[in-house]
């Protein structure tokens, strides 16, 4: 049987209603920080001992590593074992990386975030950690930003020194391609006085703020804290949802969202049920401690919903699927949640598969509308 | 009045033994009632909280936390509001609306007054 196929209409190809974006892509390094020091002043590659020969030959240079999760071990490798090739790590080539994730999956722009500097936080120098944002930045802009349309970048900054933060995220938030601000996290909470001059830039360039694990979490003094330091790789990774109850309330109950009306907060892999008891515990609590915090205007929930979004990847898998309805119901998950693959890392989520357990109307608002209204026309 | 409905007249004390700050629970016809004077103001309020039961009139009353801007305090209306003894919900003594929901929160009010040397409750 011989079937025509019909016109699509212009809403059917119109990228802008159709394309997908994924939220959470790590672009790597080949050769560590060495790939970044084209993009340091001669002063600062003097300074981390990376000049010239110092880095093959200098002790002090060589036992430079940026803070990452070295301490946990994934057996298989954190990575996806497909997409390695022959001298090539994973998500180190930007060719191929659009092949293998944006052709394969027919995602139309995907947002690079931070790559090997996921946990700059941690480091003890705050002026080293803002000298690696910069020239990340640079790197990223350079080597995935230019090379394919469909790379979006969310630009890195230190969160040790917001004045330095500030200034990178005005220097860096005008150019092509750039949709956030990413920032790894401290050990200091997130409503903290300590961030707002960050928030203001946000809002004021109206770059949604993004924040993702890193490894570190308890395992440096200065990365975000734990209630101890997890075992196991298992551990760790099923309890990151704790660091984003901390700093979503921190957010919350410090009137960040009062004093930024125009932030918008980005949790990647950062689990999201957890919301649903803190909006409906914040809300009871606020009713009868609402003296504490009275720049609360309205039932904390509220800015929760209005302002922070949650990446869906690794997306939950209830033992029972009947259960996946209600719970977007109750998260508002055609509001809250944005798709993101994590690729290349080993938990990936296909677009296409891993949301097959919600409805096709859902699937639409985490696939493509709601990231649309996070990022709006920086993304076209 | 054009009020047709009958009302209870109930002497909840002589006005000469409830001091400032005092309070009185009396029961009427199974209801809890509290009558609190307040500075010389009588308030009665249904004592049951509608979140969750409790005694709402052996609560502390107070003043509250105006709206500010973030990190911020301004405490005003010192003895407008009783603060329930369980979660903290705060009434408006006057009108009995809750300061969160004003509209869904809320608990009956009745009238009190001084009769001669008597306090006096309609319910």
């Amino acid at each position: 049987m011989t079937t025509i196929e019909a016109p699509r209409s212009a809403e059917q190809t119109d990228p802008k209603k159709t394309g997908i974006i994924d939220s959470d892509v790590h672009p790597n390094f080949v050769n560590g920080i060495r790939d970044l020091t084209p993009y340091m002043t001669e002063t600062w590659r003097n300074r981390l001992g990376v000049s010239g020969d110092d880095w093959a030959k200098g002790m002090a240079a060589a036992q430079f590593t940026l803070p990452l999760d070295y301490l946990y071990i994934n057996a298989a490798g954190a990575y996806r074992e497909d997409a390695a090739r022959p001298g090539m790590p994973p998500a180190t080539d930007p060719d191929f990386t659009a092949q293998h994730l944006l052709d394969k999956h027919g995602i139309y722009r995907a947002v690079l975030l931070a790559g090997q500097c996921l946990g700059i936080g941690a480091m003890p120098d705050g002026m080293v950690a803002a000298t690696i944002a910069s020239a990340y930045n640079e790197w990223m802009c350079e080597r995935w930003l230019q090379n394919d349309v469909r790379w979006r970048g969310a630009l890195v900054i230190a969160p040790q020194d917001p004045e330095a933060a500030v200034a990178e995220i005005d220097r860096v938030a005008k150019r092509d391609g750039i949709v956030a601000v990413f920032m790894p996290l401290g050990e200091i909470l997130m409503g903290e006085k300590h961030y707002w001059p960050i928030y203001e830039a946000c809002a004021r360039h109206e770059l949604p703020l993004i924040v993702h694990p890193s490894g570190c979490e308890n395992v440096f003094a200065k990365a975000p804290r734990m209630a101890g330091t997890p075992t196991f790789y298992l551990e760790w990774h099923t309890a990151l949802g704790q660091i984003h109850q901390s700093n979503t309330l921190s957010m919350i109950c410090h009137g960040v969202f009062e004093k930024f009306p125009k932030l918008k907060y980005i949790i990647a892999e950062g689990g999201f049920l957890w919301a649903l008891e803190v909006m409906w515990k914040l809300d009871r609590d606020w009713k009868g401690l609402r003296n504490e915090v009275p720049w609360l205007t309205r039932p904390p929930s509220e800015y929760l919903l209005d302002h922070i979004r949650f990446t869906t990847q690794p997306f939950i898998e209830p033992h029972d699927p009947k259960h996946i309805g209600p719970l977007m119901e109750m998260l508002h998950a055609d509001r809250t949640l944005m798709f993101s693959s994590d690729y290349p890392h080993w938990d990936f989520d296909n677009p296409q598969r891993s949301l097959q357990t919600v409805s096709k109307e859902l699937r639409q608002k985490i696939l493509v509308d709601t990231p649309r209204a996070v990022y709006g026309d920086r993304l076209d | 009045m054009t009020d047709t409905v009958s009302r209870t007249r109930i002497v909840v004390e002589k006005l000469a033994d409830f001091a400032w700050g005092d309070r009185r629970i009396v029961d009427v016809d199974g209801r809890s009632i509290g009558v609190i004077n307040v500075g010389g103001t009588f308030h009665a309020l249904r004592n049951n909280c509608p979140h969750h039961g409790a005694p709402l009139c052996e609560g502390v009353v107070k003043g509250t936390m105006e709206d500010t801007p973030a990190h911020e305090y301004s405490y005003v209306r010192h003895n407008e509001y009783i603060v329930c003894p369980w979660h903290g919900y705060e009434f408006t003594l006057a009108t009995g609306r809750s300061l969160v929901e004003p509209d869904k929160i809320r608990v009956r009010v009745y009238e009190v007054v001084v009769e001669g040397d008597d306090v006096v409750l309609y319910v």
